[in-house]
């Protein structure tokens, strides 16, 4: 699959059928979602919002449209319950989408696809900005991602559940997403060099311990949004990731739930 | 010690501070080898699980014998969870 540098993506070798496209960015990955149903329409201009774009060159979604076809046959498909995400090099469509939640997971999924080959990656993480740098902590659901970006002050937060992961203009980078936590809609789309990786683990005392490079492999892995099954894209992913924890500060973060964290991260 | 080891060439794997970290792509399961293990991992590609304690035997300085009891006991452990597989009849 060539999803390489967005600028090589394709235009579809056909427009399809459809209103004018609803265009955004995430991670500088344009996409040009084409929306008929009003009722999917309206709460993805709601939730991308912050994230709308203009740009001619964006990666064609093409949703519950059986009609258009962006090419002969899907290079990756996945299903989710029931709707189906088919994804080939010229652009992708989502079919069976029957509310704005399989919308969000399909695009989600999709995203993963894409950034793969670019260094790129979605992470179980809240992401928030100080003095300039990303801090991510990341983990399973409970960890207390939420708890740590409510603790953060306003405008200072990425996102409070998906944190995007690149490697661009020389160093690793951490973007804004609009998948947030109770499908609010929140975000900001900019990017920060990373700072630190904190695995999130709620204790009675703030302490920071550093990981190994296999240590946090080890602690990253599970908290990947991943979905391809093959060898080729998972050997991706493993290289991507070391590449990662070999430049970034990987730490598990024993935290209280309260902001006092702050003060030892910044020891 | 018949056989000669195969890696399963289905799995996504990495070498991480000497040892192996590897992945089932099919359902996302994670294998962490230890140092002996890993080793195995490495250089058993091919090769005879008598050539592999041979090996072991040297790097380590045990006896043939222990090498060959616990290379045994970690191909088995490996075979198990589908990450090697001992082919026999096929070289040597």
């Amino acid at each position: 699959m060539n999803l390489g540098a967005t600028v090589e993506l394709d235009c579809p070798a056909t427009q399809p059928n459809s209103c004018a496209p609803l265009q955004i960015s995430i991670g500088n990955v344009p996409l040009s979602l084409y929306i008929r149903e009003e009722a999917l329409l309206a709460p993805a201009l709601r939730r991308y919002r912050e994230f709308e774009q203009s740009s001619e060159n964006g990666f064609p979604i093409i949703l519950n449209q059986q009609e258009a076809r962006t090419q002969e046959s899907g290079e990756f498909s996945y299903l989710l319950d029931d709707a189906k995400l088919i994804l080939g090099s010229r652009g992708a469509e989502f079919h069976d989408v029957r509310h704005e939640y399989a919308l969000d997971s399909l695009l989600r999924i999709l995203l993963t696809m894409v950034l793969l080959p670019q260094r790129g990656f979605l992470l179980h993480g809240a992401t928030v900005v100080r003095d300039g740098r990303a801090y991510i902590f990341f983990g399973r659901s409970g960890a207390g991602k939420s708890t740590v970006a409510s603790l953060s002050p306003e405008g200072s937060v990425l996102t409070d559940e998906i944190s995007l992961v690149r490697y661009s203009n020389g160093c690793w980078q951490a973007h804004g997403t609009p998948f947030w936590g109770e499908f609010r809609s929140a975000g900001i789309n900019r990017l920060f060099p990373i700072a630190g990786l904190y695995l999130l683990k709620q204790a009675k005392e703030d302490r920071v311990e550093s990981l190994s490079v296999k240590q946090a492999l080890r602690a990253l892995l599970p908290c990947v949004l991943f979905f391809a099954s093959e060898k080729r894209a998972h050997e991706t992913l493993l290289r991507t990731l070391m590449g990662l924890i070999e430049e970034i500060p990987c730490h598990r973060l024993h935290f209280r739930r309260n902001a006092e964290f702050w003060k030892v991260i910044a020891a | 010690m018949k056989g000669h080891i195969v890696r399963n060439p289905k799995l996504a794997w990495r070498e991480v501070d000497g040892e192996m970290v590897i992945i089932s792509p099919e359902d996302s399961q994670v294998h962490e080898l230890n140092e002996t293990a890993s080793l195995i991992w490495k250089h058993a590609e091919g090769k005879s699980l008598e050539e592999l304690a041979e090996r072991i035997s040297a790097e380590y300085e045990v006896s043939l014998e222990a090498a060959r009891a616990d290379i045994g006991e970690l191909v088995a452990a490996l075979e198990q969870k589908q990450l090697v597989f001992v082919a026999t009849g096929v070289k040597g």
